[in-house]
């Protein structure tokens, strides 16, 4: 385990976060509206919460998960079986999920405008649609800039897998770009120093001294950046220990899957645990245009344990309060099938599922009509979801920030938080 | 010298090409569901299942009468139907479904209680997908009379899918493998469990070699992402479920199983095992079709060209020497075994056949009728597709 409490190791931190602290501010400064949003950073700060996204890519089904249509011609090929919540039924290949319903916020009436892969997941990430052409950033983006603890090396926004996308930190600048790690978790072979630990530091002490006299004849925004970045790899090398969980992974891999998800699930466990305000893993392979039921039937069976091992471990660790987790994806997929025993991609009524970070748990919220095609009740915009999970985290959704002197808010005019849900 | 060669080769050029008036004759509407399964009972009558559960019969016309609608309905799967099989004595159908049971059915029994079925009361499948702003209207409902027959018995051993269905060659037991891993042997007339083994991943094929020693499993753990499934090609003690060969391991660098093989059988003389792959959908020409030695599994010969996409089942013809295969390219290809050479090719290509691609329906399964005169698809685009495999003007 890394010590997060080394004397020594404390005040080299102290010397470098000072210098992140003013490469960030002139940073940020250009972005705008600095003042504004760290009052929220500091109360989102104070909330101390994270949030953990496990990403569906391909477009999950939410009538073979979560929207089950039992006895109509739509309801493919799974069964439902009964959770620990009465009126809550789940797909028969969900079962240890099925478990932990008490702890589910099932949003059943996710009614979405982008219904194609990267559209959808620019879209389902950002909560603007990629057709505005305006550099929005990423969720994990906004939630490590508002929630990060400023006293962590780790990087805020871990990304688990690029499979789901990269968009990008966009208008909150380089900072909050998200540190991407190989599917199963494991850093880069780059990560690993050539040199020991003294030299190292040696080495990261001379370049901050000469930094800091070549900045102060030169207090631009790109060495600013530039600079912010040096210093993230410098501590990120300083903390790397975290995403190595061989160890433990030997004996996690039988409650979580012996599996690549399995194993960024317990990753993003470990990460969360050492102070990580956003991770995302992702999970390939939902597309199913063809043969959706062996497909969704081989990805459920390995989406289950690790999501049940995920929050059962949260519980017990005593962070599922303060951890939200997402499931999403970037659409549903069609209650009609096609000729291919396929699902095609579908945004009029589909399924998002948030767990802890003090989500009421136990409900299904909204409803989608008895086939399927539409919302029946109580419909939820991307902005909507966006804007509970941010109310959840701590963070006002309507946050204003500026790009040059063009206000932007977190989350699109009219967007609502889900109040039900909201603990 | 030439005048008395001549004779010869025009005798030699006017010699047939095997199948080469195989064509379409029949085409069974039945736009309710993926058609996934066809089994010819006798040499006059087709049943077809479909992924609702439903299996229909319908009696072949004479040649050149109207397409019939179907006569007989058999209820009682409440899951997709996957394999279809008739006993060797040609008076039992048997059903293998996703509802973990396998049926019974009395093949050749023509009375039952009337009913009528709606041929085309599925979804309708275009237009429903993307952002679409309004369900498409239903269409006329298509009807026809049918008896409603219920099964004999059921198999009730398996706890998953079952995709593996087969019968030794004496019809006495039966052999199921499901998802669930499980290869299960019972007696085909009492039901009695004889003995399980567990294979490697989800069971897909499998069959019984003709002298009943051996059994053979094609297995798929599917994933849609490339180069993360699990495959396996096994023989297996009948006895003992001992495993007796591994055909996986010599494929494994090709990666050439890795969208999951579907058809792995024994032709009836035992001189040929063949394995076809294709159980997810895959750009180019991922649809091996390979002949391996029966005994230990080692690759006799891969047949070229394969199907585009995945090849989806496969049938020895009884004349023992050839081997027909059909796949998501909507070809039905036509293979000599003695030199693995394609001998014909039944296009059901819905357009240009350069342009079927992963949204067009695809062939499901096929089998040939007992005098091996005619072959039946199984369409997922709702159809059976009954055609001739000999010259119908001799």
């Amino acid at each position: 385990m890394v010590s997060f409490h080394d004397e020594n190791h404390l005040s080299r931190r102290s010397l470098m976060k000072g210098l992140l602290t003013t490469a960030g501010g002139m940073a940020v400064a250009n972005w705008g509206a600095l003042t504004h949003s760290q009052s929220i950073a500091q109360e989102a700060r104070r909330a101390g919460k994270r949030c953990i996204m496990l990403y569906m890519e391909g477009g999950v089904s939410q009538i073979d998960t979560f929207d089950m249509k039992p006895g109509r011609p739509t309801a493919g090929q799974f069964l439902p079986i009964q959770t620990n919540v009465n009126g809550i039924q789940v797909c028969e290949y969900l079962p240890n999920i099925a478990r932990h319903a008490d702890k589910l916020a099932i949003i059943r009436s996710m009614r979405t405008q982008s219904v194609d892969h990267g559209i959808g997941g620019y879209h389902m990430h950002t909560c603007y649609p990629s057709s505005q052409r305006f550099p929005h950033p990423e969720i994990g983006a906004m939630i490590a800039k508002y929630c990060e603890n400023p006293e962590n090396d780790l990087p805020s926004f871990v990304k688990i897998g690029s499979g789901s996308g990269i968009y990008g930190a966009g208008y909150l600048g380089p900072q909050y770009e998200p540190f991407v790690v190989s599917d199963n978790g494991q850093l880069p072979a780059f990560a690993n120093p050539s040199v020991s630990a003294d030299i190292q530091d040696r080495r990261g002490d001379l370049l901050n001294f000469m930094e800091q006299r070549f900045a102060e004849q030169r207090p631009g925004e790109p060495f600013a950046a530039h600079r912010t970045s040096e210093l993230r790899t410098i501590r990120l090398m300083r903390a790397r220990r975290a995403f190595d969980v061989s160890e433990e992974w030997t004996r996690a891999r039988s409650r979580y899957g012996d599996s690549t998800f399995g194993r960024a699930c317990f990753t993003a466990l470990k990460l969360i645990e050492a102070g990580v305000s956003f991770v995302e893993a992702g999970h390939a392979g939902y597309d199913g245009h063809n043969d959706n039921f062996p497909v969704h039937k081989g990805n459920l069976q390995e989406l289950d344990p690790a999501w049940a091992s995920l929050l059962q471990d949260l519980q017990e660790r005593g962070l599922l309060q303060d951890t939200l987790v997402v499931w999403t994806s970037e659409f549903g997929r069609t209650p009609a099938i096609n000729f291919q025993a396929g699902r095609d991609h579908f945004g009029r009524a589909w399924t998002v599922v948030l767990a802890g970070g003090g989500i009421r748990g136990g409900q299904h919220y909204g409803a989608s009509n008895r086939d399927g095609f539409e919302v029946q009740e109580n419909p939820v915009s991307e902005g909507d979801l966006f804007a509970t999970i941010y109310r959840t985290m701590g963070i006002n959704p309507r946050v204003r920030h500026f790009l040059g002197s063009r206000p932007i808010w977190a989350t699109p005019e009219g967007s609502r938080p889900i109040q039900p849900l909201l603990g | 010298m030439t005048l008395y060669l001549l004779p010869i080769l025009s005798l030699t050029i006017a010699q047939p090409a095997p199948f080469k008036d195989a064509k379409v004759l029949h085409t069974f509407l039945w736009n309710s569901e993926v058609v996934s399964a066809v089994a010819f009972i006798g040499n006059d009558k087709v049943a077809a299942a479909n992924r609702r559960g439903d299996i229909l019969i319908w009696n072949l016309p004479a040649s050149g009468d109207k397409t019939p609608d179907p006569v007989r309905r058999l209820i009682g799967h409440t899951g997709p139907i996957n394999r279809l099989l008739v006993s060797p004595d040609g008076k039992t159908l048997l059903s293998a479904s996703n509802d973990r049971t396998v049926k019974f059915w009395d093949a050749l029994k023509s009375d039952g209680n009337p009913g009528t079925i709606v041929m085309n009361d599925g979804y309708v499948r275009a237009g429903v997908t993307m952002g679409v702003a309004k369900i498409p209207d239903p269409p006329p409902p298509i009807t026809a009379k049918v008896v409603e027959q219920k099964p004999i018995r059921e198999f009730t051993g398996h706890k998953e899918w079952i995709w593996g269905l087969a019968l030794s060659r004496d019809g006495k037991t039966l052999a199921t493998g499901d998802d669930a891993k499980q290869v299960i042997l019972s007696d085909a007339q009492t039901g009695a469990e004889r003995r399980r083994w567990k294979a490697k991943h989800w069971v897909r094929s499998l069959d019984f070699s003709p002298d009943g020693k051996l059994v053979v499993t094609a297995e798929h753990f599917p994933f849609l992402r490339d180069g993360d499934s699990d495959v396996g090609l096994h023989g297996w003690d009948a006895q003992t479920g001992e495993m007796k060969f591994d055909a996986t391991k010599q494929f494994e660098a090709s990666k050439v199983l890795a969208v999951g093989p579907t058809s792995f059988r024994f032709s009836d003389n035992g001189k040929n095992l063949a394995v076809c792959v294709g159980h997810i959908d895959r750009d180019g020409p991922a649809g091996k079709v390979f002949l391996l030695n029966p005994a230990t599994g080692a690759k006799v010969r891969e047949l070229t060209p394969p199907h585009i996409r995945g090849a989806t089942d496969l049938a020895f013809h009884p004349d023992g020497e050839h081997l027909v295969t059909c796949g998501r390219d909507r070809a039905v290809k036509i293979w000599r075994l003695s030199d693995g050479m394609q001998v014909h090719e039944i296009s059901l290509a819905i357009g240009d056949k350069k342009k079927q691609g992963p949204f067009t329906p695809i062939l499901h399964a096929i089998s040939i009728s007992p005098d091996g005169t005619l072959l039946a698809v199984a369409d997922s685009s709702g159809q059976v597709v009954v055609c001739t495999l000999e010259d119908r003007k001799k």
